[in-house]
């Protein structure tokens, strides 16, 4: 999940990495308290669950004089969509230069991976793609508690060594706050010194838990719900339903159905253990999407019980048509009861999904 | 046969639990259907002493390898106690270890693996289905029903999926030499690399299908890695960018990793790839027809 700007830089704040002073309203009216100490510029940045902010108008610019105007403004605004809850309020820096500074999950050395550029401040894919000969990368062992000394002036070269510290500490919050991405963007320097100017932590969704966090922002409402069933579910815009067991075989039958022309509406995966009533709930959950118009399930696995499955769609007692190719044990059972009740079971995926396009086209 | 074979004498770390009890009773029938040793030892803290299946359980890993010939590990313990129990037993001195446990915190698979690394051991998974070398072992939760004896390997990142690839191939007359799930997750300890140098030492090996998704670029990676003649699948083409898709490691992140690239960069490498899982059989026979 992925954490708000203010959240990230609290994380830094308290690991001692400097951040600006800064202050995080809910109203233009709570912005009067700290307009004193905002000094006579400062930048208004909504604090909203998206990317690209910036450019959508999520950050504005203020004075002492404009502040609470333009404050409102920004309270009044949609963010691609979202509403504006929260700002965050900070001091305009005295910049010097802009650094860029990350630490990610590497799936290759299967370690953390730290990159560091002097060429700050844009996006990192621009300047991968563009320079990669300017972005310095240091692979650390995940064993490590502290990065040592050489790895450190790998990684900034001729900039300033007061960023060192910076690093370590990011290194430590990457480690003990469950982040699969810590990064600073820019990291800058002022006549004050070093300065954290944006932050961006996503913390591992498997590690929530353990990190206090217990609502996972970055699901829909649909998508809580499948979790608490135990269910993967991802939401997209065709009119399709699909379920499936297993993270694989689902992406395969949603791409089966690109191929043969149609869209799918949503991805569910059952994961292990298709009992009749998870079933149920999942063929009911897909179908609460308005535009689903017929739903695929597709389950194969030497364990699953066919006859439990078919219990499920039927007690699910949709409206929507259910398409159904299973593999298993006790298929002539599943077979039975479903054709009992009108239902198709058809042998392959190949099969099943065609017939799907064919009833939405 | 890669990492193991019917001499083999399994460890089951959570031998006691729902899953382990289970998976020990289904990996046993296998191996008495093939004459092999299967699990010959279970270790949970605490239970020591009791039997599932009429196999004995034991307080730690240590124990149990006094007492037994133990060349590979299972393990089915919960998500917050399965990188302890891989380095519990790399430390102890455990080669092959195959972590079928999902939702590990990464940052415990990066420790765990480096220390594994650090022992010797070789870690599949975590977060996969564990491994099979038909006629010989089974080293996970695959239903050994589907599978048949031959020459071509799988190596796969999904599970059930796997199960689905494997199933066209023995109902068209392609059996396999050994299928391995390498895991779902976005850091896991054996990648397609490491599988194919094991594939390309196996003279049972003469060609391997590849099955990827979206997210990282392992699959490049191993494609490049060989010689062996390859077929390869990904999953994941229809996948928006930044949404996870079930695996914790299918998500096409900063505009990288993505089924279409992927699949681009394959293909420019010379390895044909499946538009349709129905498709892989006759591409492998098709290998195997021009000799390539």
């Amino acid at each position: 999940m992925k954490l708000r700007e203010h959240e990230a830089k609290n994380v830094l704040k308290a690991a001692g990495i400097p951040v600006p002073a800064g202050f995080l309203i809910r109203s233009a009216d709570e912005l009067t308290p700290h307009l004193e100490e905002l000094g006579s510029a400062f930048v208004l940045k909504a604090q909203v669950d998206v990317g690209g902010r910036g450019k959508a108008g999520g950050i504005l610019m203020a004075d002492k004089a404009t502040g609470t105007r333009v404050a409102r403004e920004l309270f009044a605004k949609q963010i691609k969509g979202l509403p504006v809850k929260e700002v965050l309020a900070e001091q305009k820096l005295d910049i010097r230069h802009e650094y860029y500074l990350s630490i990610t999950v590497d799936r290759s050395s299967k370690c953390p991976l730290l990159l560091f550029t002097e060429a700050g401040g844009i996006e990192i894919e621009i300047t991968a793609k563009e320079h990669p000969e300017l972005i310095r990368k240091v692979v650390a062992s995940p064993l490590l508690r502290d990065l040592p000394p050489f790895m450190i002036r790998e990684l900034i070269g001729t900039a300033p060594k007061e960023i060192g510290p910076v690093i370590n500490k990011l290194f430590r919050i990457f480690i003990e706050k469950d982040t699969i991405l810590a990064e600073i963007n820019p990291l800058v320097t002022t006549p004050d010194g070093v300065v954290a100017a944006d932050a961006k932590i996503i913390v591992d969704d498997n590690a929530l838990g353990r990190q206090g966090i217990t609502v996972n922002r970055d699901l829909s409402l649909r998508e809580r719900e499948a979790e608490t069933h135990g269910f993967s579910y991802v939401e997209l815009d065709g009119k399709i339903g699909v379920i499936g067991n297993g993270a694989g075989l689902t992406m395969a039958t949603l791409d089966l159905i690109e191929f043969y022309g149609g869209k799918a509406a949503n991805f569910l995966d059952v994961g292990g253990g298709a009992e009749s009533e998870r079933v149920m709930h999942a063929v009911r959950l897909v179908a609460s999407v308005p535009a689903v118009k017929v739903i695929v399930v597709n389950l194969l696995g030497g364990i699953t019980k066919c006859d439990e499955v078919a219990k499920g769609i039927i007690a699910a007692g949709i409206s929507q048509k259910v398409i159904v190719r299973l593999a298993g044990t006790n298929e002539a059972e599943g077979r039975r009861l479903l054709s009992e009740k009108g239902y198709e079971m058809l042998d392959t995926m190949d099969i099943v999904v065609k017939k799907a396009v064919e009833v939405t086209a | 046969m890669i990492y193991g074979d019917k001499n083999t004498g399994i460890l089951v770390q959570g031998a006691t639990g729902k899953q382990g009890e289970f998976h020990i009773g289904l990996m046993n029938a296998y191996a008495q259907q093939v004459g092999g040793k299967g699990v010959v030892a279970g270790v949970t803290p605490g239970k020591g002493g009791q039997q599932v299946h009429g196999v004995p359980v034991f307080n730690t890993v240590k124990d149990a390898m006094k007492n037994h010939d133990i060349g590979a590990a299972v393990i089915f313990v919960p998500a917050g106690a399965a990188a302890d129990a891989i380095m519990e037993e790399a430390n102890a001195g455990i080669t092959t270890i195959v972590c079928i446990t999902e939702h590990i915190p990464v940052q415990d698979t990066m420790k765990a693996i480096a220390y594994a690394r650090m022992e010797g051991a070789s870690v599949i998974g975590p977060n996969c289905p564990g491994l099979l070398s038909p006629g010989e072992v089974k080293m996970g939760i695959m239903p050994a029903g589907l599978f048949s004896r031959g020459n071509v390997g799988v190596i796969s990142r999904s599970g059930t999926l796997t199960y689905e690839v494997v199933d066209e191939l023995t109902r068209a007359g392609i059996g396999q030499s050994t299928v391995v799930g390498i895991g779902g997750d976005p850091v896991i300890g054996q990648t397609f690399v490491d599988v194919l140098e094991r594939f390309e030492q196996d003279s049972q090996t003469k060609a391997v299908v590849l099955i990827g998704e979206v997210g990282g670029n392992l699959e490049e990676e191993g494609a490049t890695s060989t010689d062996l003649p390859i077929v390869s699948y990904i999953a994941g083409i229809s996948a928006p960018p930044d949404k996870r898709m079930g695996h914790a490691g299918a998500i096409v992140e900063g505009g990288e990793g993505d089924a279409r690239s992927k699949i681009a960069r394959m293909k420019k490498h010379g390895v044909p790839v499946a538009a349709r899982v129905s498709e892989i059989p006759e591409m492998v026979r098709e290998l195997f027809r021009c000799g390539c």
